[in-house]
């Protein structure tokens, strides 16, 4: 028999309470977990976009409009980029790789990016992870697609499949899907599904790939049916300067072993913004940008999850408030077998306080568990990676705070204690 | 008289458990005295009923001698201690340690069993931690408690008194004071509940204060004071 004995029966007694208080806690607990654990899981999930990439060179209007084109595919880019200009700024810029992309048609609403095949084997979407095929393989001829995870699930494409694409992104959206009457479908040509992409958690997910050089042609092709009608075949040899056209350049710059900033990265970046007609893009720089602009949304959460925890410690307050009314005689009968007032105080506090551990252990345990599970299955449902992650030090705060909180809101029903009259509570009752 | 001497108590070695002198006490600062005692003393081992009726002052003057409430004059020494000399946390161990209580209602621990019920007033005092649950399991058991694991509300009336009786007494108190402790006994149980107080007082050598106004106790005890008639000093 130990005060703890007191205390743990005085929780027993009031079982449902108890519980019903320590997962109030604890669901505060969890939420402010959760929040500060997701701060930056957001951002980070932004910069896997940009991957190795260093700098993004488009003829966008300005850098953010870039990123949010050139690696988001939120839009087509308006303004191409000749062929000839890429050659040039690959002959002049000192880059590990330069991979010229090129946007503007869609399939299924889905945004597809005519590239080369240097996509898949230099640049990463997530600068620790290269591309992986599911199934299938990387696209090497023209006229091969390679979908992306999400892409893949959202449209049910499998290898082998064969596909028209649509010309423009834009339009297709709006229309609600490819086959829609204002939707011009290049089906003159179609495209084998060649592999199907694993998740990267990043945007390219949801694209569809393809050679650069099969997107010239069909392009080609329009124009000269447009001339003439008559036109039943277009190849690579029908092509002229003007049908070249990219509409960005994913670049990576040399780096030391074991660093990712670039040394000459100010001066490359200088350089190439000499030219008026380019847009030059540091996505990472972007994204910090963008991020800026939304971080009131964090501070305001994390004012949410801390007054959920306040008033969870407000919940433990009135359940031993409630519990203090049928306790005065307990107490009275602890301060005449010798207990001072100094003890029973500290009895209920000590429950108070308790009850906030409890509630802090389950509530961060569940946090971290659920977490991870929403983390997976926000990867393996939707292709968004979020890897949660979460300091030791904001672990011990908040568990600290919370038990400091419901050691707090144990002061009144422990100042109640201190004061019951042992004289009037030992009475026979009625 | 030797405990008149406040000074001559250092010079003894057993001072007496229980020595009052002009104690007066009032709820209303101006109002009539609810106790008023000018002397009374309990030797070692001495059984004393002390009657009144209702409103008497009886309950008020057990929680004066158990230091719960403060007296307006004089002053109630418990082993040759002023209980109300003593502040705070001092007092409430003293009490523990010193005094006994056992109540009407016999104010048992709800949702413990007997046996923490008689550790819980250990809780307090100086018996060393590991000897608290055989000296009670010993203790109930002398008074007739076997399942003293059973939570102490399931026992019956007359094992529940026995369980206050041995929580009153598991400190080797100098002094036990019995508030009612028949009233909400029938006549039958009540004359074999205050025998048990009375023997297991005997055993312990506590000195007992009775305060009844039950007139079927009145035989059991040798010394039986009318608290109307402390309130003169004695001739």
């Amino acid at each position: 028999m130990t005060d703890w004995t007191i205390i743990l029966r005085s929780m027993t007694s009031r079982l449902f309470s108890t519980l019903v208080t320590v997962l109030t806690v604890a669901i505060a607990v969890g939420l402010l977990v959760v929040l500060a654990s997701m701060r930056d899981a957001g951002r980070r999930a932004f910069e896997r976009g940009s991957g190795d990439m260093h700098l993004l060179v488009s003829a966008d209007a300005s850098p953010l409009v870039s990123v949010l084109n050139g690696v988001f595919y939120a839009n087509a880019p308006r303004r191409p980029i000749t062929w000839e200009r890429y050659e040039q700024l690959v002959k002049g810029t000192p880059a590990e790789w330069a991979i010229p992309t090129q946007l503007g048609d869609s399939y299924m609403g889905l945004p597809v990016l005519a590239t080369t095949p240097e996509f898949f084997t230099r640049f990463r979407p997530d600068a620790e992870h290269p591309w992986k095929a599911a199934s299938g393989r990387f696209f090497d001829k023209p006229f091969e697609v390679v979908v992306g995870a999400r892409a893949a699930k959202a449209t049910g494409l499998r290898v082998g499949e064969r596909v028209f694409l649509t010309h423009g992104i834009a339009q297709s959206r709006q229309a609600g899907d490819a086959g829609a009457p204002e939707a011009h479908v290049h089906y003159d040509f179609s495209y084998e599904v060649v592999g199907v992409l694993e998740p990267t958690g990043s945007s390219h997910d949801r694209a569809v790939f393809t050679d650069l050089a099969s997107s010239w042609v069909i392009h080609a092709h329009d124009r000269r049916t447009r001339q003439d009608p008559a036109i039943k075949t277009t190849t690579e040899a029908d092509l002229v300067a003007a049908d070249r056209l990219i509409t960005g350049v994913y670049l990576r710059l040399f780096t030391r072993p074991g660093s990712n900033t670039p040394a000459n990265l100010p001066q490359v970046f200088d350089a190439l913004r000499r030219d008026a007609t380019l847009t030059v893009a540091q996505p990472k720089q972007e994204i910090d940008r963008l991020f800026v602009i939304v971080s009131d949304l964090n501070q305001i959460f994390l004012a949410i999850g801390a007054c959920v925890l306040l008033a969870s410690g407000v919940g433990i307050m009135l359940a031993l408030y409630n519990s203090m009314e049928s306790r005065r005689r307990q107490v009275a009968v602890l301060r005449v077998l010798g207990a001072s007032k100094g003890r029973v105080f500290g009895l209920v506090l000590t429950e108070s306080a308790l009850i906030g551990v409890m509630g802090a252990i389950v509530g961060a345990g569940g946090a971290a568990i659920g977490a991870r599970l929403v983390a997976a299955a926000l990867k393996s449902r939707v292709g968004v990676v979020v890897t949660p992650d979460l300091s030791p030090t904001v672990v011990v705060v908040l568990l600290a705070g919370t038990v400091v909180l419901a050691a707090l809101a144990g002061v009144v029903p422990a100042v109640m204690a201190y004061r019951t009259s042992v004289a009037r509570n030992l009475r026979p009752i009625g | 008289m030797y405990a008149l001497c406040p000074r001559g108590r250092l010079l003894l070695t057993t001072p007496i458990p229980l020595s009052i002198r002009d104690l007066k006490f009032r709820y209303e600062p101006a109002g009539p005295w609810t106790v008023e005692i000018a002397q009374l003393d309990v030797r070692a081992g001495e059984q004393v009923l002390l009657t009144g009726g209702s409103g008497s002052g009886k309950s008020t003057l057990l929680h004066l001698v158990s230091g719960l409430v403060d007296p307006a004059e004089g002053s109630v020494l418990i082993a040759g201690h002023n209980i109300h000399d003593l502040r705070g946390a001092r007092r409430d161990l003293f009490r523990g340690r010193h005094v006994g209580v056992i109540f009407q209602t016999f104010n048992l621990l709800h949702g413990f069993s007997a046996l923490e019920n008689v550790m819980a007033a250990m809780m307090f005092g100086t018996i060393p931690r590991a000897e608290h649950a055989g000296r009670a399991r010993r203790l109930l058991e002398h008074l007739g408690i076997e399942r003293v694991d059973a939570p102490a509300d399931r026992l019956s009336v007359g094992q529940q008194q026995r369980v206050a009786v041995a929580r009153a007494l598991a400190c080797d108190p100098v002094l036990v004071l019995a508030d009612e402790p028949t009233a909400s006994l029938d006549p039958e149980n009540s004359d074999a509940a205050i025998r048990l107080i009375q023997e297991a007082c005997r055993e312990k050598s506590a000195a007992l204060v009775c305060v009844s106004h039950d007139p079927a106790m009145t035989e059991r005890f040798e010394r039986r004071v009318r608290l109307a008639d402390l309130a003169r000093p004695l001739g």
